[in-house]
C-alpha cells in the first residue's frame, strides 16, 4: 500500500516547478555503532548454502562523505538450542565479518548475535523465517506512468495458510515488501517497474525474494521510506527513529542501530533486454 | 429592601409601559430575489437592532410608535423608512445593489454599529464577489484560498488539502454546505477547494465563540450558504479560466415564487499530464443544484445538491477516484412572526476509490451520513432571543474493501470491518441584551455519542491494543487475542457532553466594544492522517473504546473598534485552545488499509494560543485589510506509565501546522470604472520539520537519522509570496445585456521559491547525501473571462 503513496507523491510532482539542492545546517550527534546482519538462506539451491555477513560501521553526520567502518570488534553468534558459538571475522579488514567455519542456521533454532566494540556489549536475537521459491520473473511490455519504465512480472505461490511477510530484492538497492493478506496460501503475481533512471538496458539482474518476520518487514517498510527512495510531498509521513532489534546491554541508552535476521531467500536471475 | 424597591419598580415600568408589536419579514436583493444574510435592521431612534438570519429572516419586537427603520448592508444601498407600529406588522424590503442606485445614500457605519454590539466574535466573513477578486494561483476564485488571507487561519501550505484554524488539525473544521457536512473540501488534492464561487452567497468562518447551534468539530465552522436563484429573470453566469470553465443557469419557475439553480464546473480534461504521451486523465468537476418554492409567507421548501467528483488515470494501470455527494431538503416554518424554524434532511456520502491494476486490486472506502435538525429562532422581544433545536447524525464508515480487478490476479478480497455511530444534540441558547452596553450570548449544548455495533471487534489482553517493548525501547501493536461479534443495535460505547458556550460584548462607545468568549466543544469523528497534509485516502475513524472523543476548551477575548465612521476597522483578539485527547501515532505505523488502526494509536492532548490584529479599509476606491497573527500550536503525548516515553520524551512538540508569524495584506484599488486592481501578500514562518541529525548504511541503502527527541524541532525556510490581479470591465458593457470583465493574474510575482518541503537522500549518481526542496509554484500567470447574460 506505500505504493498508493508513492503514487499521490507523484502526482503532486505534476504541479512542482522546481526541486533544487539546497544548503542545510543538520544538527548532529555522537556516533552509534550500525549492525546491519541480515542473513540469507538459499534453501531452494542443492546444497543449501547461505550467505551470513555481519557488516559493522558508525553513524555519522548527514552530509559527511564517508560512513566510517569498524575493524575493531569481536562478532559471534551463539546457537541458543544447544549453545554451541559460532566464531566471526573481519578477515578484510572492510567492517564485513563472516564467519569462520561454514555456517548455515537451521529452521526452528533461536540464534543470538553479539559484538563486543569500544566495551559495550551489544546482542540481538532472530529465528529463520520460512519462505516460498519465486515460480517465474519475467520481463513484460506495460509501463506505468512515463512509458519508459521496463516492467518485471513475478509470480510465486504464498506460503500456507499462516501470516507471511516477503521482502523482495530487484538490485540496484530498489526493494519491494509485501504481506500476504490479499492473497494468503494461493497463486499471486504482481508487476514491478523500474523507472528510467534506475536501470540501463540491456541487463542482468536478479531478483530475491525473502521469507521476513512481520517486525522486519515494518522495519524494512520505514527503511525504504526514509531512505529517500520515495521522496517528496505533503503526503510524507513523520519522519521517525528507527530502531532494530540490537541492544546495548552495557549502557542502554547508548542504542545501536541496525537488524538482526536470518531469511530464506531464493533468487532468480535473468536477461533484460532492450525494448523496440 | 431597596432591592425590592428596585424589582417593584422594574416590575411597574414594564406593567406600565407601553403595548409592544412584532415587526418582521424577510429582505431581499431586488435584482434577483435572492434573500439576503446578515443584513442590518436598525431604529436609530431606539437604538434596537437586529440581523436576518440564514434565510434572509428577521424579527423584532418593539413599543408602539413611529420610528424609522434603516435597512442597510455592505454593497447594497440603505433603505430608510418610517414605520407606524400600531400591531403586528410583516415588512419585506427589497434592497438594490449600490452600482445600480447611483447617487443614493449609503450608511455604511451602521453595518459596523450593529457588528460592534453583536457578542459573536472570532467571525471572518466572505462574500463571491470578494472571493472573485482575490488573486489566487491560475485564476482559480477560491473559497479557503481567500480564507487563509484572514488572520488566524493557515494551511500546510500550496498544493496542500485543507486548512487550519487557529492552531487546529485540518480535520477539527466543521464544512457545512447549506447546512449539509462536507468531508472533502479539496479538489487535486488540494490545489483547489470543492465550491463553485459562483453558486456562493455567503460564507462565513466561526473560529471562535462558537454558537450553541453549531457542534461535532473542535476548531471552526465554515458556514456556506449557496444561492436560491433568480426568482424574478432567467440568468446565465459563467467563466473561462486556465484550469476550468464553470456555468450557472438560474431562473424562477414560478415568477417570485420559486425558483432553481444550476451550477457546474469542470476542469479540462487532461490537465497537467501533456508532459507524457501515453493515454491518462486528470480531471475534476461539480455540479451544484438548489430549487426552492415559496409556499406562502409561513412555508419555505429548499433542495440543495453537491456532487464533485475528482478523476485521475495513468492507462489502465491506475485509476484514482474520489468525491462528495450531498443532498439536503429543507422546510423552512414560520410558527409566528416570533418563531422561525428551519428542518433539514440531509444525507451526505465521500467516496474515495482506486484501481491498481499493477498490483490486481481496486480500492473502495468513504463515509455516509443521514442528517436530522430542527432548528428554531424564536425572537422573545428586542432584547431576547432565543435559539434551540436537535440534530441527529447516524454515519456509517467503510474503512475499505480490496476486490480484485482481474480473474488472474491472485487477490483475495477483503472488507475492512465497517463502523456504525449515531450523533445526537440538542441546544438551547440565548442572545441576551442586558442593557445598552452589555449583550450576552449564552447557551448549552448536549451531545451523545453512541457507537453502535459491528461485525467483528477485536480483543486485546488488558485492553492493550498498543505495548512498549522496554527492552528494544519501542511502541508496538499488539496482537488481538479473539474478535467479538455484534448486533448492529449493540452499544460499544457511547460518550455524552455537556457543552457550554458563552459570549459577551460590552460597548464602550458607539465605535468601541470588548468582546470575550468561551466555549466547550467535543468531537467524536477522527481523521486518521500522520502525513504533513491530509490526503483523500486518509479515513475518518469514530470514537469508541479505544479512541476516545476530542473535547476542547477556548477562551478569546477582543477588541473592536469602527474607525471614522466605518470607515476603518479593527479587531483584535487573543484566544487560548486546550484540546484533550488528540491522537498521535506510534512510530512507523501503517495506517493505511489498517484494521486495526487502534494498534497504532497513542493518545495525548494539545494546545494552542495567540493573538490576532485585522485592520480593514471598507470603504472608498482603495479596500484592503492588514493580518497578523502570532500564534503556538503544540501536541503533548505523555506515556501511559512511568516507563514509557511517549513521544517525544513526552515534552510538547510543536503541531505539524504550527506558524509562529502569519502576515496577510490584501487591496484592492478601484481606478476606475474600467479598471480595477488587487494584490496579496503573505509572510509565514516555515512549517515544522525534521531535518536528520546523521546517517548511516544498511544493506546498500543511505538512511538518515531522526531523532525522536527532537520532533518537528526544525522549520521549513520561511514562505512569502506576492500575487496581483487586474479586472477589466469593457465600457461598451454598460447597457447592453452581455456582462464580461476579464481578470489578469500573476501568482508569486516575484517568483519566490516556497519550500513545500525538503528531502533528504542520497544522490543516485554522486552518492553524495543532498538537501533537496520541493517548490510547488514560480511565477504564474493566468487570464479568466467571466461572463454574465
Amino acid at each position: 500500500m506505500k505504493k498508493i503513496f508513492f503514487i499521490i507523491s507523484l502526482l503532486s510532482l505534476f504541479f512542482i516547478g522546481c526541486e533544487k539542492v539546497v544548503d542545510i545546517d543538520v544538527p548532529s550527534i555522537a556516533p552509534k555503532l550500525i549492525i546491519d546482519a541480515a542473513f540469507e538462506v538459499y534453501f531452494d539451491e542443492t546444497p543449501v548454502t547461505s550467505s551470513s555477513i555481519v557488516k559493522l560501521k558508525l553513524s555519522a553526520d548527514y552530509f559527511n562523505e564517508t560512513i566510517p567502518i569498524v575493524t575493531d570488534a569481536v562478532v559471534f553468534v551463539t546457537n541458543l538450542s544447544n549453545s554451541t558459538v559460532i566464531d566471526f571475522s573481519d578477515a578484510n579488514a572492510d567492517g564485513s565479518y563472516e564467519s569462520v567455519t561454514p555456517f548455515i542456521p537451521l529452521d526452528a533454532n533461536e540464534y543470538e548475535l553479539t559484538v563486543i566494540h569500544d566495551n559495550q556489549i551489544y546482542k540481538g536475537r532472530a529465528t529463520k523465517v520460512k519462505s516460498t521459491p519465486l515460480t517465474n520473473v519475467v520481463q513484460g511490455d506495460e509501463t506505468l506512468f512515463s512509458g519508459e519504465e521496463t516492467e518485471l512480472k513475478v509470480n510465486f505461490t504464498d506460503r500456507g495458510p499462516e501470516e507471511n511477510f516477503y521482502l523482495f530484492d530487484f538490485t540496484n538497492n530498489l526493494f519491494t515488501n509485501i504481506e500476504d493478506r490479499f492473497f494468503n496460501d494461493v497463486d499471486y503475481n504482481f508487476s514491478f517497474f523500474y523507472a528510467e533512471d534506475e536501470i540501463v538496458l540491456p541487463a542482468v539482474v536478479t531478483v530475491k525474494m525473502s521469507g521476513i518476520s512481520k517486525a522486519y518487514a515494518t522495519y524494512f517498510r520505514i527503511l525504504v521510506g526514509q531512505s529517500g527512495q520515495n521522496s517528496g510531498g505533503p503526503f510524507e509521513t513523520v519522519p521517525s527513529s528507527l530502531l532494530g532489534n540490537m541492544i546495548n546491554t552495557s549502557n542502554e541508552d547508548n542504542f545501536p542501530l541496525g537488524y538482526f535476521h536470518i531469511a530464506e531467500t531464493d533468487t532468480f536471475t535473468l536477461v533484460l533486454v532492450e525494448k523496440e | 429592601m431597596k432591592k425590592i424597591y428596585f424589582l417593584f419598580l422594574l416590575l411597574s415600568l414594564s406593567a406600565f409601559s407601553q403595548e409592544k408589536y412584532t415587526v418582521s419579514g424577510t429582505v431581499y436583493d431586488n435584482s434577483s430575489n435572492e434573500t439576503l444574510i446578515g443584513v442590518s435592521v436598525y431604529f436609530p431612534e431606539l437604538n434596537a437592532g437586529t440581523t436576518t438570519n440564514e434565510y434572509g429572516f428577521y424579527s423584532l419586537t418593539i413599543p408602539e410608535g413611529t420610528y424609522k427603520i434603516q435597512i442597510s448592508y455592505l454593497g447594497f444601498s440603505t433603505i430608510i423608512e418610517t414605520i407606524n407600529l400600531s400591531e403586528k406588522l410583516t415588512k419585506n424590503f427589497n434592497l438594490k445593489e449600490e452600482t445600480e442606485s447611483l447617487g443614493e445614500i449609503i450608511i455604511e457605519a451602521d453595518i459596523e454599529k450593529i457588528n460592534i454590539r453583536s457578542p459573536q466574535m472570532s467571525v471572518n466573513k466572505l462574500t463571491s464577489a470578494s472571493i472573485k477578486q482575490i488573486p489566487v494561483v491560475l485564476g482559480e476564485a477560491d473559497v479557503i484560498k481567500s480564507l487563509i488571507l484572514l488572520p488566524g487561519v493557515t494551511s500546510a501550505g500550496e498544493g496542500a488539502s485543507g486548512f487550519n484554524v487557529r492552531g487546529g488539525a485540518a480535520d477539527q473544521n466543521l464544512i457545512l454546505l447549506d447546512e449539509a457536512i462536507v468531508f472533502n473540501s479539496s479538489h487535486l488534492f488540494g490545489f483547489f477547494s470543492v465550491f463553485n464561487p459562483d453558486v456562493i452567497k455567503d460564507v462565513k468562518l466561526y473560529k471562535g465563540g462558537i454558537p450553541a447551534r453549531f457542534g461535532g468539530r473542535l476548531s471552526s465552522v465554515l458556514d456556506i450558504y449557496q444561492k436560491e436563484g433568480n426568482s424574478k429573470e432567467f440568468n446565465v453566469t459563467g467563466g473561462i479560466g486556465l484550469v476550468s470553465s464553470r456555468l450557472l443557469v438560474e431562473g424562477p419557475i414560478e415568477k417570485e415564487k420559486s425558483s432553481f439553480v444550476v451550477a457546474g464546473r469542470a476542469s479540462y480534461a487532461h490537465l497537467f499530464l501533456p508532459l507524457f504521451d501515453n493515454d491518462n486523465k486528470a480531471y475534476f468537476y461539480d455540479l451544484n443544484g438548489k430549487f426552492n418554492y415559496r409556499i406562502d409567507e409561513q412555508n419555505n421548501i429548499f433542495l440543495s445538491t453537491y456532487f464533485g467528483k475528482d478523476v485521475f488515470g495513468v492507462s489502465d494501470n491506475f485509476v484514482n477516484e474520489y468525491g462528495n455527494t450531498v443532498v439536503n431538503l429543507r422546510w423552512n416554518h414560520l410558527f409566528s412572526d416570533k418563531i422561525f424554524s428551519n428542518l433539514s434532511l440531509i444525507y451526505s456520502d465521500y467516496f474515495y476509490g482506486l484501481i491498481l491494476d499493477f498490483v490486481g486490486f481496486e480500492w473502495d472506502s468513504g463515509i455516509t451520513n443521514y442528517n436530522l435538525k430542527y432548528d428554531f429562532k424564536h425572537y422573545l422581544n428586542d432584547k431576547f432571543k432565543l435559539s434551540y433545536g436537535i440534530n441527529n447524525i447516524y454515519n456509517r464508515f467503510n474503512p475499505g474493501e480490496i476486490i480484485p480487478n482481474r480473474a488472474d490476479s491472485g487477490i483475495q478480497s477483503e472488507k475492512l470491518i465497517d463502523k456504525y455511530a449515531n450523533e445526537f444534540a440538542a441546544y438551547l441558547e440565548a442572545e441576551h441584551k442586558v442593557n445598552d452596553k452589555l449583550t450576552l450570548q449564552y447557551g448549552m449544548r448536549f451531545s451523545n455519542f453512541t457507537r453502535l455495533g459491528q461485525d467483528e471487534l477485536n480483543v486485546y489482553e488488558n485492553d492493550q491494543p498498543v505495548l512498549y517493548n522496554e527492552e528494544l525501547k519501542k511502541y508496538e501493536s499488539a496482537e488481538a487475542i479473539g474478535t467479538e461479534s455484534f448486533q448492529r443495535s449493540d452499544v460499544l460505547a457511547t460518550f455524552s457532553n455537556f457543552e457550554p458556550r458563552l459570549s459577551l460584548s460590552y460597548v464602550l462607545d458607539d465605535d468601541t466594544s470588548i468582546k470575550a468568549s468561551y466555549n466547550r466543544m467535543a468531537q467524536y469523528l477522527h481523521l486518521l492522517t500522520n502525513t504533513a497534509s491530509p490526503t483523500p485516502l486518509d479515513v475518518w475513524a469514530p470514537s469508541g473504546r479505544f479512541i476516545k472523543p476530542q473535547l476542547l476548551d477556548q477562551f478569546a477575548v477582543g477588541y473592536f473598534k469602527s474607525i471614522k465612521n466605518g470607515d476603518y476597522s479593527l479587531e483584535t483578539e487573543a484566544f487560548y485552545k486546550d484540546i484533550q485527547n488528540r491522537i498521535d501515532y506510534i512510530n512507523g505505523a501503517n495506517l493505511v488499509a489498517n484494521n486495526e488502526i487502534e494498534t497504532v494509536i497513542l493518545n495525548g492532548q494539545a494546545r494552542a494560543y495567540g493573538l490576532e490584529v485585522l485592520f480593514k479599509k471598507n470603504t472608498g476606491s482603495f479596500k484592503g485589510w492588514f493580518a497578523y497573527t502570532l500564534s503556538r500550536s503544540e501536541q503533548q503525548t505523555l506515556g501511559r506509565t512511568a516507563n514509557e516515553p511517549g513521544i517525544n520524551q513526552g515534552e510538547w512538540y510543536s503541531s505539524p501546522f504550527d506558524k509562529t508569524h502569519d502576515i496577510s495584506l490584501n487591496g484592492s484599488y478601484e481606478v476606475s470604472e474600467k479598471w480595477t486592481f488587487n494584490a496579496n501578500f503573505l509572510l509565514q514562518t516555515g512549517q515544522p520539520t525534521n531535518y536528520p541529525v546523521g546517517q548511516y548504511e544498511v544493506q546498500g541503502l543511505n538512511v538518515p537519522i531522526f531523532d525522536d527527541n527532537r520532533r518537528n524541532a526544525d522549520r521549513l525556510p520561511a514562505f512569502h509570496r506576492l500575487d496581483i490581479s487586474a479586472t477589466l470591465t469593457p465600457e461598451k458593457n454598460k447597457n447592453r445585456k452581455w456582462q464580461g470583465e476579464w481578470i489578469f493574474g500573476l501568482y508569486n510575482l516575484y517568483g519566490r521559491q516556497n519550500a513545500a518541503s525538503i528531502n533528504f537522500r542520497q544522490n543516485r549518481e554522486t552518492l553524495r547525501n543532498e538537501a533537496v526542496q520541493t517548490s510547488i509554484f514560480g511565477l504564474v500567470p493566468s487570464v479568466t473571462y467571466n461572463f454574465e447574460f
